[in-house]
C-alpha cells in the first residue's frame, strides 16, 4: 500500500433512504472519512451499471451503491431490480479484474445515520487494505 | 436426422440425402414466394470463393435453385429481420438462430405473423474462411445441446430421436475464473489493447437493435472517441452486460472479430451467471419474463448483506 494512500469512493445513494441516512449522519455530528464522493439519484434502481464501469474506469478505487431496504422502496420495487442487476455486475467485474470487495451494495434507511457512516468507515479501510487499482 | 460426421464439411455426407434436403428448403422457398405468403426468404447461398456459405435474399421464385443448407451456413441471418419489420419474411433458422428468433419476438421487436420461419435440422457448422472450409466443427456447435429448432413453421430434415448428450460447457470460463486476480486483469488487458472499436460485435448482434447505442450517445458520453484501453473496456463491458439474459450464444460477434477477441468468455460467463443466479436461459421460448423484468422478494443474491 502507497504511504499515505487515500481511496477514492463513488458513492450512488438513494434520495429517500440513503441519502437521508448520510444526511442524519451530518446533523447528528457523527463523523466518517472523506474519501466518499456522493452522487445523489431518486433510486438505487436509477444507478445505471453504465454508472459504475464508468467510474471504475476514471479512476474510482471502490464503487458504493445505497438504497432502501428490501421492501422499503419509495417506488416499491426499484432496489428489487437494482439488487438483480448488481449481482450479475459484481460477478461480471471480478471476472474482469475488479474484485468483488470494490463494488459494494448496502442498504441504508433515512434513520440509520450511524449504520451509514459506519458502512463508510469499514468500506475506506478495505479499499486501503486492498490498495490502488492496477493502471489498465 | 443423425448427427453429421464432419469428414466432407462443406457438404452433408451422404450427398443424396444433403442434395434431398436442400430440395426441400427450395421447394418450399419456392412455394412461399410463387403464392405470395412471403415478399422474400432469407437464407444461405453458395459464396463465390465456392466452398463457404453467404446470406442470401430471395425475391423471385426462380432464383430459389441457389438455395443450399449445410455445415458451412454460419451466419445468424434473424438479425436481417430486423430491417423487415413491415414486410413478411422467411428466415432460414439453425436451432441457436431460432433462439435469438424468440428473443426478438419476446422483446417485441419482430411480429409472429410477417415471419415465416424455415427451421432446419442442424449438423453443426464447421469453420470456414475464405477458400477454406475446416474439418472440425465451431467452438459453439461443439458445445450445443439442441439440433432441432426451438421455434419453426417448417423444418428441413428429420430431427434426431435423441439429442446427444450436452458437452462441458463452461470450461473455458471456469478456466479464467480460476486464475488470479492479477492474471486476470492482464488477460482482459491484452483483449482490450487489441480491440479497434469497428463495432461489427454489434452490427451482427441480433441483440443489439438500439437506434442509438450508448456508444454513440454524446451526452454523456459514456465511451470516450479514444481507440485505448479505458475506452475499450467500457465498450467490452457495457456490450457484454447489455446482452446478459438475452445473448442465445450464436457467437456471431466472436466470428466477425477482427482482432479475434474471444468475445464468447465474456457472454458466457454471464450466460452462466444468469442461469445460476436466476435459473434463465435466453430465448427458449418466446412468451418468458427475462430476468432484469422481473423478481422476487424473498431473493438476496448476496447483496447489502
Amino acid at each position: 500500500m502507497a504511504v499515505g494512500y487515500q481511496p477514492r469512493i463513488v458513492g450512488f445513494l438513494c434520495n429517500w433512504c440513503s441519502y437521508a441516512g448520510a444526511d442524519l449522519a451530518g446533523t447528528s455530528r457523527i463523523s466518517y472519512p472523506a474519501n466518499i464522493r456522493v452522487i445523489r439519484l431518486p433510486c438505487s434502481g436509477r444507478v445505471d451499471p453504465m454508472l459504475i464501469v464508468k467510474s471504475f474506469e476514471l479512476g474510482a478505487d471502490g464503487v458504493l451503491v445505497s438504497g432502501c431496504h428490501p421492501g422499503e422502496c419509495h417506488y416499491l420495487e426499484g432496489n428489487y431490480h437494482a439488487r438483480r442487476r448488481f449481482a450479475l455486475l459484481r460477478s461480471l467485474l471480478d471476472y474482469l479484474g475488479i474484485e468483488k470487495e470494490r463494488f459494494q451494495v448496502e442498504w441504508v434507511s433515512a434513520s440509520e445515520g450511524k449504520r451509514f457512516s459506519e458502512v463508510v468507515s469499514s468500506f475506506t479501510g478495505e479499499l486501503a487494505r486492498l490498495g490502488p487499482r492496477r493502471e489498465a | 436426422m443423425e448427427l453429421i460426421a464432419v469428414e466432407k464439411p462443406a457438404s452433408y455426407p451422404d450427398k443424396e440425402r444433403g442434395e434431398r434436403l436442400n430440395q426441400q428448403l427450395r421447394d418450399k422457398a419456392k412455394e412461399l414466394l410463387e403464392r405470395g405468403a412471403v415478399e422474400c426468404v432469407i437464407g444461405y447461398e453458395r459464396a463465390t470463393d465456392g466452398s463457404s456459405a453467404r446470406p442470401f435474399f430471395v425475391y423471385q421464385p426462380e432464383e430459389v435453385d441457389r438455395l443450399i443448407f449445410d455445415q458451412t451456413c454460419t451466419h445468424n441471418l434473424v438479425k436481417y429481420l430486423l430491417n423487415k419489420k413491415d414486410k413478411t419474411t422467411a428466415v432460414v433458422v439453425k436451432p441457436c438462430d431460432s433462439r435469438a428468433l424468440n428473443l426478438l419476438l419476446n422483446e417485441k421487436q419482430i411480429q409472429r405473423d410477417k415471419v415465416f420461419i424455415v427451421g432446419v435440422v442442424c449438423p453443426g457448422i464447421v469453420e470456414t474462411g475464405w477458400n477454406q472450409v475446416s474439418q472440425t466443427l465451431q467452438g459453439r456447435c461443439q458445445r450445443c445441446r439442441q439440433h432441432t429448432p426451438l421455434v419453426y413453421d417448417f423444418l428441413v430434415g428429420e430431427p434426431p430421436a435423441e439429442e446427444a448428450p450436452p458437452a462441458e460447457a463452461y470450461a473455458d470460463v471456469a478456466e479464467i475464473e480460476a486464475k488470479p486476480l492479477a492474471e486476470r486483469q492482464t488477460f482482459w488487458d491484452e483483449q482490450s489493447k487489441r480491440c479497434i472499436r469497428c463495432y461489427a460485435c454489434r452490427q451482427v448482434c441480433p441483440g443489439c437493435y438500439c437506434s442509438e447505442c450508448f456508444v454513440e450517445q454524446l451526452q454523456p458520453p459514456w465511451v470516450g472517441i479514444k481507440i485505448a484501453p479505458p475506452e475499450n473496456n467500457m465498450w467490452q463491458t457495457i456490450r457484454a452486460f447489455h446482452l446478459a439474459g438475452r445473448c442465445s450464444g450464436c457467437n456471431e460477434c466472436e466470428r466477425v472479430c477482427p482482432m479475434d477477441i474471444p468475445l464468447s468468455l465474456l457472454n458466457r460467463k454471464l450466460e452462466k451467471e444468469v442461469w445460476e443466479l436466476f435459473e434463465f436461459q435466453a430465448g427458449l421460448s418466446a412468451e418468458t419474463v427475462p430476468p432484469f423484468a422481473t423478481f422476487k422478494k424473498e431473493e438476496t443474491l448476496g447483496i447489502g448483506e
